[in-house]
């Protein structure tokens, strides 16, 4: 009796599928993030976010007329369970876009194998840069889109004296890079650097060499909870009133939640979003997402991000007709726009990352920030010099200034 | 000259930290045997001990012992509930640990969620010709001294000291003149946890709270205690000052990375000429 009830309703299903000339199988998105584990602080909120994006596409009629469906999986902050997992993601669960990953090392260890299998994959992001694939569309800012920005404000507010505290890997190193770069074109210079371990939590050597060296202001990096403790010894020792700091990463893990508010106050921090930001697709953005998550935890830009991304992928896959791979990435090069939370982003074909708004913003004494200044839609300016997947649809890399 | 003495000093004070972290894993190892791998969860477990005492409303200082106490029994349910069942099986009790400190992560995400607000450093700092230090890291010389001298009167001059080094020496002997020795290890495991409890909760303005803590310190307070050897708790010292103290200047003179280099290929070093720690062939015990 079940049996052929379940018969009679999949051959009904079967019959209006046929009937509407779509194709039978709803979108189904994968989506692989760290939900657990060392990195969970943004892979939550990452998840969090597609999950949210995909309610709202869903509720407003979904794609080719029908609800996208999500799998998600846990790389547990483990780079060897996003290799697993793309592969069951598009072997077995058959997916027709991928949204996943934090580090650039959970990118590359992606991009290979979505590149063979042929499903756009997006990822969301700050990063060091240079990522340039058919497949792959970055949708966080890349270092040098805000570097660009945030070294010349600091020039000019600071004084010529940089010094650079950084994580010792790929993204520390490369944005160091570009901090060379736009100190040297605007008339600054770099009067010291260090590049730290992940484990190092006691700042007292590097605090005594930057006051050796003197800077008008420190650009510091910190990655993980560890270097957090930087800011607040920086603070402590009562360098503050005499040195700026300026980071590029400032917020984007809720350090700001972390430091304390006197070591907090007057940090200067430059991303592709912050929740303070003013505009109307921000407000109801927040408002959905502390109806559904809480407002306890500030909403960080990895998660705006991912939200911007599935965004553009349905708006692509609407405007296309289709979820098939070729046909969704021509329709994502045609230049299409999002008004988002973080104001209006828009893909750059050649390059595959957005062009967004930069904000400059400072932190105040409640654990939060103050936006002092908006760049408008600012390039990706590294990758729009050396990525152009129109011209040349076969490019594959991951570029690294310099060389 | 200023800037000789003030790098000086603030690696003394790194120094202290590292020791501060270690001196728990020292005991339990020293003392047990045990090489307890959750030690670096059971300074996380201080640290969040002491943080929401703190948003109750607690003074900091008095949320230290409160710290301690709650990492204490803590510690004795983990050692009644898994560690006594493993003596003398070292591979076992490294497993049966490490799992633990993995739990105790997950269980730190779940309960406490990935950020939880610091407390912050006192802002004082004091100024060596034109170099500044902050007050607190250099308090923990202090701190740690003192710890160093607790624990050391603790395990020498008290009873429960005595019976403590009986218990795990010749155990059966213990027995014998009637020391209950079960009790007496998950006592000694308890204080090595009271000490981590301790080093989370005084460490937390320079380290703040958060679930993976504790991987920070695990392995350099182990190798620590590892190039220390048999007299664990002057062993210790010894080694975190030399260890760290000079992985530190290195760092101030040169980069972090070479701090590094220098801390992992000193120890290499050490054990290479004393694989037994650098106290193997000292005459007293602790």
């Amino acid at each position: 009796m079940i049996k052929s009830s379940i018969k009679r309703v999949s051959v009904a299903a079967l019959l209006t599928a046929l009937a509407s000339g779509t194709a039978f199988a709803d979108a189904k998105i994968g989506a692989i993030f760290d939900l657990t584990g060392g990195l969970n602080i943004y892979g939550i909120q990452q998840n969090n976010a597609l999950q949210l994006a995909v309610e709202e596409i869903n509720a407003k009629g979904g794609v080719l007329g029908k609800p996208v469906e999500v799998v998600t999986y846990d790389a547990q902050s483990e780079l060897s369970k996003y290799t697993q997992y793309t592969n069951t993601a598009i072997l077995r669960d058959k997916i027709d876009v991928l949204f996943a990953g934090l580090t650039s090392s959970s990118r590359e260890a992606i991009r290979p194998i979505v590149r063979k299998a042929k499903v756009p994959y997006f990822y969301s992001s700050l990063y060091e840069g240079g990522a340039c694939d058919k497949q792959t569309f970055v949708t966080g800012s890349s270092a040098s889109q805000q570097m660009s920005k945030l070294i010349t404000w600091g020039l000019k507010k600071y004084g010529p004296k940089i010094y650079i505290m950084a994580p010792d890997y790929n993204f520390g190193t490369i944005s160091a890079h570009w901090i060379h770069e736009f100190a040297k074109a605007n008339g600054g210079e770099v009067v010291g650097e260090d590049f730290l371990a992940l484990t190092v939590t006691d700042y007292a050597p590097i605090l005594q060499k930057i006051q050796a060296a003197k800077p008008d202001f420190v650009v510091a990096l910190p990655v993980g909870a560890n270097q957090t403790g930087f800011l607040e010894q920086f603070a402590a020792a009562g360098l503050k009133d005499s040195i700026g700091i300026v980071s590029t990463n400032y917020g984007s893990g809720n350090q700001q939640v972390v430091v304390s508010p006197e070591a907090g106050k007057g940090i200067i921090a430059n991303q592709g979003y912050f929740m303070q930001v003013e505009n109307p697709e921000n407000e109801e953005f927040v408002q959905k997402w502390h109806a559904k998550f809480g407002s306890e935890v500030p909403i960080v830009s990895g998660a705006v991000d991912v939200w911007n991304a599935v965004h553009l992928w349905a708006i692509a896959a609407n405007k296309v007709g289709s979820v098939d791979n070729d046909k969704v990435i021509e329709g994502l090069e045609k230049g299409i726009s999002f008004d988002a939370p973080n104001g209006k982003v828009s893909i750059d074909p050649k390059s595959h990352h957005l062009n967004q708004n930069i904000y400059i913003a400072e932190g105040n004494t409640s654990h939060g920030f103050n936006i002092i200044e908006t760049y408008k839609s600012v390039p990706a300016v590294f990758e729009n010099e050396t990525c152009d997947l129109v011209a040349n649809p076969g490019q594959a890399g991951h570029y690294v200034p310099g060389q | 000259m200023d800037y000789l003495f003030a790098v000086l000093l603030s690696s003394l004070s790194s120094a202290s930290i590292l020791l501060i972290a270690t001196i728990g894993l020292a005991v339990v190892f020293g003392l047990m045997g045990v090489i307890n791998l959750a030690h670096g969860e059971f300074i996380m477990f201080g640290a969040y001990a002491a943080l929401t005492a703190t948003q109750q409303g607690v003074p900091f200082i008095l949320s230290i012992p409160i710290a301690v106490l709650l990492t204490m029994i803590f510690g004795a349910l983990v050692e009644i509930l898994i560690i006594r069942r493993l003596y003398g099986r070292m591979f076992d009790t490294m497993l049966a640990t490490w799992g633990l400190s993995l739990a105790l992560y997950q269980c730190a995400v779940i309960i406490f969620g990935t950020v939880s607000p610091g407390i912050g450093m006192p802002q004082m700092s004091i100024a060596i010709g034109e170099y500044s230090l902050a007050v607190y890291p250099l308090l923990m010389i202090v701190v740690a001294a003192s710890m160093l001298i607790g624990v050391y009167y603790l395990l020498t001059k008290s009873v429960y000291g005595m019976k403590a080094r009986a218990a795990i020496q010749v155990p059966h002997m213990a027995r014998a003149i009637g020391i209950n020795s079960s009790n007496t290890n998950t006592l000694t495991f308890a204080i090595g946890c009271g000490l981590a409890g301790f080093a989370g909760a005084v460490l937390l303005p320079i380290v703040p709270a958060t679930p993976s803590m504790g991987f920070a310190f695990v392995i350099k307070s182990f190798l620590i205690v590892v190039v220390a050897g048999p007299v664990t708790l002057a062993g210790s010292a010894l080694s975190a000052i030399g260890m760290g103290g000079g992985a530190s200047v290195i760092s101030s003179f040169m980069t972090s990375v070479a701090g590094d280099i220098f801390f992992f290929a000193l120890t290499l070093l050490l054990l290479r000429f004393y694989p037994l720690g650098i106290s193997s062939r000292w005459r007293f015990k602790l």
